[in-house]
């Protein structure tokens, strides 16, 4: 076999100098651009990519922090949390699959089709950075449905079960209006609401799409003491997003735990609004319960009600429709935002106008024959047959229509409207929670501008006992007969004082007085003398709810809501919205009032029936109530066999015992064991 | 015609006495800190293929002694069969290719799996020698165009196969040989220019025509930030695997980057990364080091051949090694597009590993034997 013969030495080599010249060249300098690239990289960005490679695997989830409770003034809790699962999806770490994945969810979930469609949306809509944010595909899973997803884990990139604590109304439409609820956060509201955190520096973390926010009453007014302070956990994942085990991150770093949000304690008290509740026949309508001496209200029924927890985020749009297309607008906060006519109850109004305006001494008195003329106008009494000869005590106990019109006669629009004014009508009680309406006082001058042809002198004659265009709030009622009741009037209040989860008081609330009535003595005598009557006499309207041992005052209220025709008719006889409102307001004692009541039941036909029994009920319970309470404070057995407390049980605020301490909600390792 | 040469004048002893030490104490080096790295990037898979990696080294080794056996000038005529065997082989794999991730790349010989075009670089580097001995050995002028023209052919015959399977990362390997061995054999420069000027406009007219995947790099190459979730995934990851190395490295076995699989490919063409991370700037330079002193024994080698064949070997196996190392490391650290190309003795990859000791193997044989004569 032949081989290549070896050149002369030195021959190859010269020939091929200078390329490989050339070629060292080259090599030397491409190591040194690898050289100087892993010197960029390395050491001049090293703590941009480090940090980029942290961000990488470590996952921030959210603590969601324990919103407040909602307590009663005994400390009974009304509104707390209650572990919930959601299901979120992560569409980086699905990928591909998410389409095929969200479809096996949908299966394990059982998802409706609107759910279906709008994780469809949210998947399709996710964009760049978006897609490592999860989003929720569900809410408060069913335990079983838990287990199965859980089951599946290794199948189901992308997918993660967050443990949520869920508002939980306990007593679902009571309060409800009051005590409002939450869901989701809308998207323009959630820029506004992290502008305001970012504003006033808040250690509250930003909202973030699918959170819930505080929608109506106390929830949303008291948003911001309610929310606590999120906590974070810190996990490794693998670019697929599955957790890896191991010590990626520090012990130290991987829990920032949350801080529950502050409890709220309400002045109501549990035990008079569930009587309120139970004795209340109404189908729509108000009960409002107040301590005369403060402004505090002690119940508060507001019907009809949604329930809240269904109202959170748990309700079909189907039921939601059906509730925005009641008639009765469940989602009506009638205490505050709804205005009525007073009927008789504003007589007392009428009854201080002609007294102060020296139209009427105490002493006046009118023939009733049953109805009264002006001009070629003629108003009907409630009693066809006429009330004879009567004076203040007996127009307002039996509530006679003649006496009055002659007084709004006298006084004119502009009169009345004055002292329905002065006496905290016609404006917003300030009571703390959105959506308030003002009432309408009308005078002269407000029938000019809106009523076509003006004014007109038999329009205050049926301002004068409450109709025409007169409209009150059920709220305003209470503090108005609560102004007849002490002299003051009141910023009716609701929340006693902020605690922190520990029960430490940060916030207190004082009574406000927004005025005093400023009448004379003989005034307020002779209206409260009628306010007696109307209870204590036998020709009084209430006087079927007259009460043992408390001397109660009161007045009721029939208001027109359509005008009579030739014939009254029965409320059995009418259709539900042609029926009267009744009302019922009152205050007892009556020397020295301590609470005041105001009843409204839409369309029930007359207060005396069906508004007064309710408010008589509560008065009774109250004392009741008080008294019991007095008798355990004082250390006496109460009526029922209670064990005597011990000195040092006396010291702690009573009834504290029922409340469960604050963080208690079990946490996501706690369900394994359980 | 020079006296006929045979064996056995070739004192075994005195040829092992010229044994390249320091070329085979670099592969040794950088082999092991391969199968230490390997070890490593291989924690979250099920497969320890480090272990695999060490027997595919050994046998590496063992074809590199047999390969120096024998004198390298025996090698010239076989060069010419072995390069038909390829491209037979190249063929084949159209037939009966195993298909992974979309690629026809291995055909199956027995218990392995081998990849054709891991030896073609081979093929085509000894194929090229032999023409270019041959050819300079009769030739008094450069070669003008006509001259290039087999060794073109010879080049892009493969590559073209190659390119079919597709595997754009060999094929631009193959090529980068071819081109340069062709630099080192006598070419006309104006050759040259035109040779240039056709390669860049075949280049801007051939893009239109790459699979959609190979356009998307090239795009991600120009502008790697615009899409870090799509394309630029990789070229994205890979840099902060790199960069997040730092000084020191963050550890054996402690990168989080490899671990948690956020490295695409990590036991092959991304392998440089997962050293990268862990062991920062001051192990990049070792085996920076490592491979430059490797390609400098390379060239020293192709410097001091004792024939024009065993000088074209050398500088073929250099260009292999060179051309390799450099763009699988300017491709991890983003100064060049990802293409997939294999760093040597570092990648996991039996076929890889045994064409890169072959390859060794005629190196030292050449620098062993350039005293003989």
């Amino acid at each position: 076999m032949s081989l290549i013969p070896p050149s002369a030495p030195g021959v190859v080599q010269r020939e091929f100098r200078t390329r490989l010249a050339w070629a060292t060249v080259v090599v030397v300098g491409a190591f040194l651009v690898l050289l100087g690239r892993l010197y960029q990289l390395q050491i001049l960005r090293g703590d941009e990519y480090k940090e980029k490679a942290d961000e990488n695997f470590v996952k921030e989830l959210r603590v969601p922090a324990d919103r407040g409770q909602i307590l009663d003034r005994r400390g009974k809790v009304l509104v707390d949390s209650r572990p919930s699962y959601d299901v979120t999806l992560t569409p980086a770490f699905c990928g591909k699959q998410c389409d095929e994945i969200l479809s096996r969810l949908a299966t394990l979930l059982a998802l409706a089709p609107e759910e279906i469609e709008r994780a469809q949306g949210l998947l399709a809509g996710a964009k760049k950075l978006e897609r490592f944010r999860p989003f929720t595909v569900k809410v408060d899973v069913k335990r079983e449905e838990l287990d199965v997803i859980e089951a599946n884990g290794m199948d189901l990139p992308g997918v993660d079960v967050l443990p949520t604590p869920h508002r939980s109304y306990r007593y679902a439409g009571l309060g409800g209006h009051l005590i409002g609820y939450m869901n989701e956060v809308g998207g323009e509201e959630l820029k506004r609401l992290n502008e305001e955190l970012a504003r006033t520096a808040s250690p509250q973390g930003n909202y973030q799409l699918g959170d819930y926010v505080g929608r109506r009453g106390l929830e949303r007014r008291f948003e911001r003491d309610l929310r606590g302070v999120d906590g974070k956990k810190r996990v490794a994942v693998d670019a697929k997003g599955r957790e890896k085990e191991g010590d990626l991150i520090a012990e130290e770093n991987r829990l920032v735990p949350a801080r529950p949000g502050h409890n709220l304690v309400l002045s109501l008290d549990w035990r008079l609004q569930e009587l309120a509740e139970k004795t209340f026949p109404a189908t729509a309508g108000v009960v409002l319960a107040m301590d005369a001496k403060t402004g505090f209200l002690l119940a508060l029924v507001d019907r009809p009600a949604p329930d809240p927890n269904k109202m959170s985020g748990r309700i079909t749009s189907a039921e939601l429709a059906r509730i925005r297309d009641d008639p009765l607008q469940p989602e009506l906060f009638r205490a505050i935002q709804q205005h009525y006519h007073p009927g008789s109850t504003f007589k007392a109004v009428t009854s201080i106008a002609a007294l102060e305006e020296g139209i009427f001494k105490p002493t006046s008195t009118v023939f009733c024959p049953g109805h009264f003329t002006m001009g070629a106008a003629r108003w009907r009494c409630d009693k066809e047959s006429g009330h004879g000869v009567v004076d203040f005590t007996h127009a307002l106990g039996a509530s006679c229509d003649v006496f009055f019109y002659q007084a709004g006669a006298l006084l004119g629009a502009d009169g009345i409207a004055k002292w329905g004014r002065r006496l905290g009508l016609g404006a917003p009680t300030g009571f703390d929670v959105a959506g308030e309406v003002p009432g309408v006082i009308p005078d002269a001058a407000w029938h000019d501008a809106r009523i076509p042809g003006g004014y007109q002198r038999g329009m205050a004659v049926n301002l004068a006992i409450g109709q025409g265009d007169v409209n009150v709030t059920p709220m305003q009622q209470l503090v108005f007969y609560g102004g007849l009741a002490t002299g003051v009037i009141w910023k009716p209040q609701v929340v006693l004082r902020v605690e922190d989860a520990d029960g430490t008081v940060l916030q207190e609330f004082a009574p406000q007085e927004r005025g005093r009535t400023e009448i004379k003595p003989s005034t307020r005598e002779t209206v409260l003398k009628g306010l007696l009557a109307a209870v204590n006499e036998p020709y009084g309207t209430a006087f079927l709810s007259r009460l043992d041992g408390v001397t109660m005052a009161g007045k009721t209220g029939t208001a027109q809501v359509v005008k009579i025709g030739a014939h009254r008719l029965k409320a059995e006889q009418m259709g539900y919205f042609q029926r009267d409102h009744a009302w019922f307001a009152a205050f007892a004692p009556a020397d020295d009032p301590q609470i005041v009541v105001v009843v409204l039941n839409e369309h029930s036909g007359f207060g005396s029936s069906n508004a007064a029994p309710t408010a008589a009920a509560l008065v009774k319970a109250y004392f009741e109530i008080k008294a019991q309470d007095e008798a355990e404070r004082a250390g006496a057995p109460a009526p029922r066999p209670a064990p005597p407390p011990a000195p040092e049980q006396k010291a702690a605020p009573p009834g504290r015992a029922d409340r469960p301490k604050l963080g208690a909600l079990p946490r996501p390792e706690a369900r394994h064991g359980a | 015609m020079a006296p006929e040469v045979s064996l056995a004048t070739t004192a075994p002893r005195r040829t092992f006495a010229h044994f390249p030490w320091p070329l085979a104490l670099i592969v040794l080096s950088i082999c092991a800190l391969g199968i230490w790295n390997l070890a490593s990037a291989s924690r979250s898979a099920h497969a320890p293929v480090w272990i695999a990696q060490a027997w595919w080294m050994g046998g590496g080794v063992l074809v590199a002694l047999v390969v120096l056996a024998f004198d390298h000038r025996r090698f010239q005529r076989i060069s010419w069969v072995f390069y038909g065997v390829v491209i037979v082989l190249l063929l084949l794999v159209f037939v009966k290719g195993r298909t992974v991730m979309g690629a026809r790349r291995w055909i199956g010989v027995g218990p392995v799996n081998i990849q054709p075009s891991e030896l073609a670089k081979l093929a085509v580097l000894m194929a090229l020698s032999s023409w270019f001995h041959w050819d300079s050995e009769r030739r008094k002028e450069p070669m003008g165009l006509l001259g290039i023209a087999v060794p073109l052919a010879i080049t892009f015959l493969p590559a073209v196969l190659i390119l079919k399977q597709p595997d754009l990362g060999t094929a631009l390997i193959v090529v980068a040989i071819g081109c340069t061995m062709l630099l080192f054999a006598r070419v006309r420069w104006r050759t040259l220019a035109v040779l240039g000027g056709v390669a860049l406009g075949g280049a801007l007219l051939a893009y239109p025509n790459l699979k959609p995947y190979q356009k998307k790099r090239v795009e991600t190459f120009l502008n790697p930030e615009g899409d870090a979730l799509g394309a630029g995934y990789h070229a994205m990851q890979s840099k902060i695997a790199v960069g997040s190395g730092q000084g020191l490295g963050k550890g054996w076995a402690q990168g989080t980057q490899s671990y948690l699989s956020f490295l695409p490919e990590q036991h092959t063409d991304f392998i440089f990364s997962v050293w990268a991370e862990e062991h920062g700037f001051a192990g990049c330079l070792l085996l920076l080091l490592l491979y430059f002193g490797l390609i400098a024994v390379a060239v020293d080698i192709a410097g001091n051949a004792r024939d024009r064949f065993g000088h074209f070997l050398a500088v073929g196996v250099t260009a292999m090694l060179f051309w390799q190392t450099v763009i699988n490391i300017g491709m991890v650290t983003g100064v060049l597009p990802v293409v997939g190309v294999t760093l040597p003795l570092m990648s996991y990859g039996g076929s890889s590993v045994i064409a890169i000791f072959v390859g060794i193997g005629l190196l030292a044989n050449v620098g062993m034997r350039r005293f003989v004569n």
